[in-house]
């Protein structure tokens, strides 16, 4: 029996056809690595490969058809990896013909492809994070979803008997049926919704002052905070399934009216929020409306380190951390300081990216430098 | 040739089976003996002459009523509601059941349009004493059921039609109860294990 080691780790990389990279083979360092290139070398197509491992797509959002080396029938990515059941192998192949996807887990089949997820234990920093903050709810429902389905067991199939069950029911509400069919369909509903409701409210009070304390660390003393927005009123404040699916019964009772006339169900999970607020002149403000540039890609960051955290509290190990570029538009002060913040939380594999050596040199000085080249990693 | 076509077409209409699979099908069928061929069209032509819904349960059968609704030792007071004839085949074998089904041919379904009028619910509620949904008129025995178990997948849509049969037959003053959990959530009735129903069976529950 192998002991699951205290550091998740991505340990070998081979990658065929993903992205501009045609054959690529690599070996990681357990501390991580220092990768350099120009723009459009390929430093953000090698995370999205490491990441797809962990969620099985890009991180990006792009569709599997577009990772897909121009020109080639499909791709193929593998690495073997110090993850949640200690060392094993993750391995995925899709077919652009018939668009399929094949993952495996040490050569066989997950029973379910939910069982594959998160097998290593990753997170990735990107400053298309920002989105997270200046973006609309979906992006924080999106972010939501991924760190609870991969950290919270039963998250992920009450979000899909959830989503399943909307979307019947909002085919009922379009063809206006009658009130006894709306009622059987609303117990799985309100079942599934109540359970991911109060899993993301116990979410959100836990991580709520680890998102403070990273966003006064980096900003110097500027304060703000994380909370659960539900679309139901008192929602974020329970952490009980049962009761969460009672405030939901009362509030589709309450919009039942204009949801006939509208003919989509107004209320519910899918329409919850994550606010993420400063406290600016004697009141709570939306960063997304009243944060600076630089405010919130610090909330961005402090929300992935908060990711991390509850990486490590779940399965006990150090998440790999997966640096895209992340300090480009940020003034020195502030990117000395989340890379303190960095070495001190996050003693995990670190796997970082820059378009220039100098944007390196303060950072883990200690790491090997590579260079990647036009979809070539020269080690 | 037309006639390799025809077939090959037909069999691809079949679950499961794509054109690939479906011409292999036909070049194997053509390198059989013609009497073991015929065979197997005669075996589909009878299904297809001679199997129906029974009219009483919807179970598909050779004979009318089915020999489940004709076997006067099996509990008339009991009616198991199933999605598909082949669920009966599932709860059988398990051996812990005595009384009668129903089949309603399906699940309720918006997203694939599939409603009350498109499930065999009409032929229900007589069965328990209850007014036709369509004629107004009662018929069978009122009274004699006693419970209807809910035998759905446990599936979004099994739960829902659960429920609407529940609130369907709940004024009629009949017991409705539903299989316990412990069924593989979204798995079909139809592939769990004989023990696993048993145990749904013993441990169901009022609705
Ligand atoms: N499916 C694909 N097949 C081949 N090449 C692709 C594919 N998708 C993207 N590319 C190429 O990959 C390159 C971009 O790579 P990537 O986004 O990793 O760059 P980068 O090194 O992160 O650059 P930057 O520093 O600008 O962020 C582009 O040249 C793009 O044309
Ligand atoms: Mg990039
Ligand atoms: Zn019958």
């Amino acid at each position: 029996m192998t002991v699951a080691p205290t550091s998740a780790a991505f340990r070998e990389l081979r990658l065929r056809q993903f992205r501009n990279f045609a054959e690529l083979d690599l070996r990681l360092p357990p501390a991580g690595v220092a990768i350099i290139g120009d723009n459009g070398a390929g430093k953000t197509n090698l995370l999205e490969a490491l990441y797809y491992l962990e969620i099985f797509r890009s991180f990006r959002g792009a569709p599997d058809e577009r990772l897909v080396r121009f020109g080639e029938d499909g791709f193929f990515a593998r690495a073997a990896v110090d993850g949640a059941s200690g060392a094993s192998e993750v391995a995925v192949g899709f077919e652009r013909r018939g668009r399929r996807k094949r993952v495996s887990v040490n050569g066989a089949p997950p029973e379910r492809l939910g069982d594959a997820l998160g097998s290593v234990g990753a997170v990735v920093f990107s400053p298309s994070d920002v989105a997270l903050v200046a973006g609309s709810p979906a992006e924080r429902r999106r972010f939501l979803d991924i760190v609870l389905s991969l950290n919270r067991p039963g998250y992920l199939p009450a979000l899909q008997r959830y989503r399943h069950a909307l979307r019947n029911r909002n085919a009922l509400l379009r063809t206006g049926a009658s009130p006894a069919l709306l009622l059987a369909w609303e117990s799985g509903l309100l079942e599934s919704g109540g359970r991911v409701m109060a899993m993301r409210a116990e979410w959100a009070l836990l991580a709520g002052a680890g998102f403070s304390r990273r966003y006064e660390a980096i900003s110097q003393g500027q304060s703000a905070r994380l909370a659960y927005a539900p679309s139901v009123p008192q929602a974020g404040e329970l952490v009980d399934a049962a009761q969460a699916a009672e405030l939901l019964r009362g509030a589709l009772a309450r919009v039942a009216v204009r949801e006939r006339d509208r003919g989509v169900t107004l209320v519910g999970p899918h329409r919850d929020d994550l606010a993420l607020l400063v406290h600016r002149a004697g009141e709570d403000r939306d960063l997304r409306d009243y944060g600076s540039g630089g405010q919130q890609r610090t909330a961005a960051i402090a929300l992935r380190m908060v990711e991390a955290e509850t990486i490590r509290q779940a399965r006990g190990r150090e998440p790999v951390v997966l640096l895209d570029d992340v300090f480009a538009e940020l003034d020195p002060g502030r990117s000395r300081r989340i890379l303190e913040l960095l070495e001190e939380e996050e003693p995990g594999q670190a796997i970082l990216t820059a378009p220039k050596q100098s944007d390196l040199e303060v950072r883990r000085g200690s790491l090997p430098h590579w260079r990647i080249e036009d979809g070539k990693v020269l080690a | 040739m037309p006639l390799i076509d025809d077939l090959t077409a037909e069999l691809a209409r079949l679950p499961g089976i794509g054109r690939k699979t479906a011409l292999r099908l036909t070049y194997h069928l053509l390198k059989r003996p013609a009497d073991e061929v015929r065979r197997l069209a005669r075996a589909l032509e009878s299904v297809a002459e001679r199997v129906r819904p029974c009219t009483v349960c919807g179970n598909l059968t050779e004979q009318q009523p089915c020999a489940l609704c004709g076997n006067p030792r099996r509990d008339p007071t009991l009616i198991c509601v199933v999605e598909e004839s082949s669920d009966i085949g599932a709860i059988e074998r398990t051996g812990e059941y005595r009384g009668l089904y129903h089949v309603l041919g399906g699940r309720l379904s918006p997203l694939e349009g599939i409603g009350p009028d498109e499930l065999n619910l009409r032929s229900l509620l007589p069965r328990l004493g209850g007014a036709d949904a369509g004629t107004g008129a009662t018929a069978g025995a009122p009274g004699v059921i006693r419970e209807v178990i809910v035998a759905t997948n446990p599936s979004v849509e099994g739960e829902a039609t659960a429920v609407y049969l529940q609130q369907l037959v709940r004024p009629l003053g009949v017991r409705v109860t539903r299989l316990a959990r412990g069924l593989p959530v979204g798995g079909d009735l139809e592939y769990a294990d004989g023990v696993t129903i048993a145990e749904a069976l013993a441990g169901r529950r009022e609705l």
